[in-house]
């Protein structure tokens, strides 16, 4: 039997929540809030009303709600999404559109107004193996930063995602480090 | 070859309204439409009036029915509800409880 | 070749073509131009070019707002990013701030918190335009239920 694929066809709308242990493949209109623990596409012909939840969303409709992913967020040229997204690792392909707030779970702390937000969604979901990856590219720095304020119940060693929207405002880059000290040398003058 | 399939492991909670064929093997809770066949496989839960062209039930059902050519229920099928289509066939081992109207 | 610790305020690239901020410079001001600019050092301060602005892989910048044509991110922007052409983010990218352009794409790897905001309608069914600001953040609550 195949594996566990749900797909909502083309001429199949859904007017309710979709919820489940399952890939989803909706090519259809669904209404209502998807929330499953596997992987969700929305073709280039579906479209969602509400928020996306699921391990790994790849987008090429339209979505009017938020996407969260906790392994990954891709949206792909096509894509007109009106909401925030937010995932360990978010790619947005030239063509890809977006109206909303986006967070990757390796960013810096962001300013102010998003740090509440930020923390929020990381907290609940476990960080997957493909957020290490994402780590790899990142300077040394971060994994410092990072490591600290991580939460218990995160996989150990990788606990990027969420312990990179804890942990206190740090200093990414080394380079930038050392011109944050030397403005603030130039403030106190 | 069905164009809608609900997997094993989902749930959705509502309507589902489709111009295609649909199949069922996950549950489904509210409403069901199709305009062609209908399968609600072994193993699926339905608690939902469920309308279509033709329905076959393998699983579990709760709910009226109605289609325009046939339902069959086969060995297996657990179905509640009343049955309104030209022609309805119950197979034995099926467990069926409600009317059945086959004037259409 | 640049001195390590340069400031300088309303800094004008002259040329038509390309500046460029070397990796050893540090810039505290208003950086305005008509043509191009890469940086590759470290500025602190607001940016409106008309050409293409470039922050390189082991730059950064700090800034209120960025403006420019297209914008090339590899390295660290702490900012908003304000285009008339297309923003891309490279894969060490990391942005924090607000991105407006004629589109906007974010490299797999790229680390990014903000705002994108696109000009774009939904389909019909999902709300066609909802390019007002009231409309839009009527959507997005309905969206969150």
């Amino acid at each position: 039997m195949a594996s566990n694929v749900t797909i909502i066809g083309r001429a199949t709308r859904v007017r309710g929540r979709l919820t489940g242990a399952a890939d989803l493949d909706v090519q259809g209109f669904v209404e209502g809030e998807i929330a499953v623990s596997g992987d969700v596409t929305i073709d280039a012909t579906g479209m969602v009303g509400a928020g996306v939840q699921g391990r790994k969303l790849v987008v090429r409709g339209a979505v009017k709600g938020d996407l969260v992913g906790e392994e990954a967020v891709l949206l792909e040229e096509g894509a007109r999404v009106v909401g925030d997204v937010r995932a360990p690792r978010v790619a947005i392909a030239p063509g890809a559109l977006v109206r909303g707030y986006v967070q990757t779970g390796q960013a810096r702390a962001p300013r102010a107004q998003a740090t509440t937000s930020a923390a929020k969604p990381a907290a609940t979901r476990v960080p997957a193996p493909a957020a290490a990856r994402g780590a790899a590219t990142a300077p040394a720095a971060v994994r410092v930063a990072s490591a600290s304020g991580t939460a218990a119940t995160t996989a150990p060693g990788k606990a990027q995602g969420a312990g990179a929207a804890r942990r206190p405002p740090p200093p990414i880059v080394p380079a930038l480090k050392k011109a944050k000290g030397q403005i603030a040398k130039r403030k106190e003058r | 070859m069905a164009s809608t399939v609900i997997g094993a492991g989902i749930t959705i909670e509502g309507e589902i309204t489709t111009d295609e064929d649909v199949v069922v093997a996950g549950t489904v809770r509210g409403k069901l439409s199709a305009k062609e066949a209908i399968s609600i496989e072994h193993g699926a839960t339905v608690e939902a009036d469920v309308v279509g062209g033709s329905l076959v039930v393998a699983g579990t059902l709760t709910g009226n029915v109605t289609a325009t050519e046939r339902v069959d229920l086969q060995p297996g099928a657990r179905v509640v509800g009343n049955v309104k289509a030209a022609r309805v066939t119950i197979a034995d081992g099926a467990q069926f409880k409600g009317n059945v109207d086959m004037d259409v | 070749m640049a001195q390590p610790r340069t400031t300088t305020r309303g800094l004008e690239p002259r040329e038509a073509h390309e500046a460029r901020i070397g990796s050893g410079a540090h810039v505290r001001g208003r950086i305005r131009g008509e043509g191009s600019l890469v940086i590759e050092g470290h500025v602190e301060g607001d940016l409106a070019i008309r050409g293409d602005l470039t922050i390189a892989e082991g730059a950064s910048v700090k800034s209120e707002a960025v403006e420019a044509h297209a914008v090339t991110i590899a390295g660290a922007l702490d900012g908003d990013v304000v285009a008339t052409g297309p923003v891309r983010l490279a894969p060490g990218a990391q942005v924090s701030g607000n991105l407006r352009g004629s589109a906007v794409a974010i490299d797999d790897g790229a680390r990014f918190a903000g705002r994108l905001d696109c000009d774009f309608d939904l389909p019909p069914e999902l709300g066609g335009a909802s390019r007002a600001p009231q409309g839009e953040a009527r959507a997005r609550v309905a969206a969150r239920r």
